[in-house]
C-alpha cells in the first residue's frame, strides 16, 4: 500500500507539485500519467524520501519511507536507469544492491536471467543500451523481494518485445498481491499496463480512478425507425438527449442514472421499436488525457470509483 | 521463474528477521568498501597513489646531498607522497555517487544518509591507514636502497614520529572527505583540495596569524614532525578549520539535499 496526502513542493517559489494525494492498493497497478514536467518524478522522489516535500506526507505500508529499516525489502524503486556507475558490470551493480538488502547473492544470478541480461552480466553498464539499463534497474528494484514497486518511466528505451515482457512481469507481480506505482507520459503504455490511473497536470492531480471508469463512455446511442416517437418517449421519461449522429439519438448517462437497461424499459413502455442501443464509442484515454492536461490548472475531477 | 516475483516470500533468501531489522553498519561499510575499490577507475587511482608515493621516494634516494639522510625525513617524504593523491581518492568516494547520480539508489537503499556518510568515512580511514602502511613499506625500501649505496642513515624513528606520520596522512584524507561531503561535486572538490591550501599558504606569507593557525603546510607539518610543543592550540584550530567545520556542514547539506 502506497499513500500520499497533499504532497506539495516548490522550487524557487515555482510550484512543481501541488496537493497530490494517491492511494495504491495491493494487487493493483496504478499508472501515474502526465506530460513531461508535470511533476511525476518529483512526486515519486518525495514518496521515497529523495526530495523533501514542503507539505504533505507519503507512506509505504503505513510508514514514511525514511523510517523503513531496510526499504529495499519493502519497496523496490527504479527512478532513473541511467543513474548507475558506468564502470561497474551489471552483475557487480546487482550484487551491491543484493548485499546491502541482505539477500543471498544467488538471487543475483536468478534476476539476471529473469530480466534477460545474463549474457551481458560481465559487461560494464556504460556499454549497455537504455533498454538493458531499464532491465537491470528492474532487477535491482526486485532484488529485495519487495511487496511494492515504484517505477519512473520503466518503459523508456525498451523495445516492443521488452515492453510486453515488462507488462507481463508487472501484472504477475500485482496478481500475487504486489502494489505497483509506475509513471509514464505515454497514454497507450498506461492504458495497456495499469488498472488504476492518476493523471497529473501542472503539478496537480486532474483525474483519478479505475481505468475502466475513466474510459467508460458517458453517453448512450439509441436508434429507432421512428425517431419522433423515441424522442417523445424520452421526453416523457425526463431523459435528456441530443439528436444525432444521423437519425439516432445520443443520451447522457446522467452520472449512471440512465443505462441501456433503463432506455430499453422506456422504449418498451412506449411501444417504440429500437434497432440500436449501445454505449457510444469510448472516446478513449487519449482524448481524456489531452483534454485534462491541456487545462493546466483544471479543477480536480474525481471519477466514480 | 516467476516465483521470484512473489512479494513477501523468502525462499532462498535471508531470514525474515534480516528484512525487518535495520541494515547493519558493518554491511554498509563492506558495501562502501566494494564501491570504492571495484571499478577500473578506482583501481587506477589507487595504483597512481602507490606509484606517486614510490616516485617521490626516489628524491632523497637519488639526491642525497640536498636531503637529510634520516629515517624520519624519509618517512616524511612518504607522507607527502601519500597525502598528495589519497585525499583525491577520499573526495571521489564522497562525490562520485553524486556525479554518477547513483546516490538515487544508495539513498533509497539506506535513507538514513548519515549512516552512508559514516560508512564512507570509515572506508576513507581504512584507505588512509592502508596508504600510511604502504608509505611505511616504501620508506623501508627507500632506506634499504640508500644504505645499499653505502650511505650512513640516522635511525631516529620514535613511536611519536610514527604516530605523527599516521596522523598526518589521516588528517589529509579527512580533509578530502570533508571537502567531498561539503561540495558534492568531484571537479569542484578536487580543485578546492589543491587550491585552498595553496591559497592559505600564500596568505600565510603575509600574515603569521594565517600561517600559524590555518595554513596546513605549517600546522600539519608540526604533526608530521612530531613537534607538538607549544603548537597544540594551533594544530587543533586548523583541524577544526579543515576537517571539523566542512565535515559538519557537509553532513548537514547531504541530509538536506534534494536528490533530483
Amino acid at each position: 500500500m502506497i499513500t500520499t496526502t497533499a504532497l506539495t513542493k516548490s522550487y524557487k517559489k515555482v510550484p512543481v507539485v501541488r496537493d497530490v494525494s494517491l492511494r495504491c492498493e495491493p494487487g493493483t497497478i496504478t499508472g501515474f500519467l502526465g506530460a513531461n514536467g508535470a511533476g511525476k518524478s518529483t512526486t515519486l522522489k518525495m514518496i521515497v524520501g529523495l526530495v523533501r516535500p514542503d507539505r504533505g506526507t507519503a507512506t509505504i505500508d503505513g510508514r514514511p519511507f525514511v523510517e523503513l529499516p531496510n526499504p529495499t525489502r519493502v519497496v523496490g524503486t527504479l527512478l532513473d536507469a541511467s543513474a548507475m556507475h558506468p564502470g561497474r558490470s551489471g552483475r557487480a551493480t546487482l550484487t551491491i544492491a543484493a548485499r546491502l538488502a541482505g539477500v543471498h547473492t544467488r538471487r543475483v544470478e536468478h534476476l539476471l536471467d529473469l530480466v534477460g541480461i545474463a549474457d551481458a552480466a560481465e559487461k560494464r553498464v556504460g556499454t549497455y543500451s537504455l533498454g538493458m539499463r531499464q532491465r537491470l534497474g528492474i532487477a535491482q528494484a526486485l532484488v529485495g523481494e519487495p511487496g511494492a514497486l515504484i517505477l519512473d518511466e520503466p518503459a523508456n528505451g525498451l523495445d516492443p518485445e521488452g515492453i510486453a515482457w515488462m507488462r507481463t512481469l508487472l501484472r504477475d507481480f500485482a496478481d500475487r498481491g504486489g502494489t505497483v506505482l509506475l509513471s509514464s507520459h505515454l497514454l497507450h503504455e498506461v492504458q495497456a499496463t495499469a488498472d488504476h490511473l492518476v493523471v497529473i497536470s501542472g503539478g496537480a492531480v486532474v483525474a483519478a480512478g479505475r481505468l475502466d471508469d475513466l474510459l467508460a463512455s458517458s453517453t448512450i446511442l439509441v436508434r429507432s425507425p421512428d425517431p419522433g416517437a423515441l424522442a417523445a418517449a424520452l421526453r416523457a421519461a425526463r431523459i435528456d438527449y441530443v439528436a444525432g449522429p444521423g437519425d439516432a439519438l445520443t443520451v447522457d448517462v446522467s452520472g449512471g442514472r440512465v443505462t441501456t437497461e433503463v432506455l430499453a424499459g422506456v422504449a418498451r413502455d412506449h411501444q417504440v421499436l429500437l434497432t440500436e442501443l449501445r454505449q457510444s464509442e469510448a472516446n478513449g484515454l487519449e482524448q481524456l488525457f489531452f483534454s485534462l492536461t491541456a487545462a493546466k490548472a483544471a479543477p480536480l475531477q474525481e471519477a466514480a470509483a | 521463474m516467476t516465483t521470484s516475483l512473489s512479494p513477501r516470500t523468502h525462499g532462498i533468501d535471508a531470514a525474515p528477521s534480516s528484512a525487518l531489522g535495520p541494515i547493519p553498519f558493518a554491511r554498509l561499510v563492506r558495501v562502501e568498501w566494494a564501491k570504492a575499490t571495484d571499478t577500473r577507475a578506482a583501481r587506477w587511482l589507487l595504483a597512481l597513489v602507490a606509484l606517486s608515493t614510490a616516485g617521490v621516494m626516489l628524491v632523497p634516494v637519488l639526491a642525497p646531498t640536498s636531503f637529510d639522510q634520516t629515517y624520519a625525513s624519509y618517512l616524511g617524504v612518504a607522507a607527502v607522497g601519500v597525502a598528495i593523491l589519497l585525499p583525491v581518492v577520499a573526495i571521489l568516494l564522497l562525490t562520485g555517487e553524486w556525479s554518477q547520480r547513483s546516490v538515487m539508489t544508495t539513498f533509497t537503499q539506506e535513507p538514513r544518509r548519515i549512516r552512508v556518510l559514516n560508512a564512507k568515512l570509515v572506508v576513507s580511514m581504512v584507505l588512509g591507514g592502508g596508504g600510511a602502511v604502504f608509505g611505511g613499506v616504501v620508506t623501508a625500501a627507500g632506506l634499504g636502497l640508500a644504505s645499499a649505496s653505502g650511505r650512513a642513515l640516522e635511525a631516529n624513528l620514535t613511536v611519536g614520529a610514527i604516530t605523527g606520520y599516521m596522523l598526518f596522512v589521516l588528517l589529509n584524507v579527512l580533509a578530502g572527505v570533508a571537502l567531498g561531503a561539503l561540495l558534492q561535486s568531484s571537479a569542484t572538490a578536487i580543485a578546492a583540495c589543491f587550491a585552498l591550501p595553496a591559497a592559505f599558504a600564500l596568505l600565510g606569507t603575509a600574515s603569521t596569524l594565517v600561517s600559524d593557525w590555518i595554513d596546513m603546510n605549517t600546522t600539519w607539518n608540526w604533526v608530521l614532525e612530531n613537534d607538538w610543543a607549544g603548537h597544540v592550540p594551533q594544530i587543533s584550530f586548523s583541524i577544526v578549520f579543515w576537517v571539523g567545520v566542512p565535515l559538519a556542514a557537509g553532513f548537514v547539506r547531504t541530509t538536506r539535499r534534494d536528490v533530483t
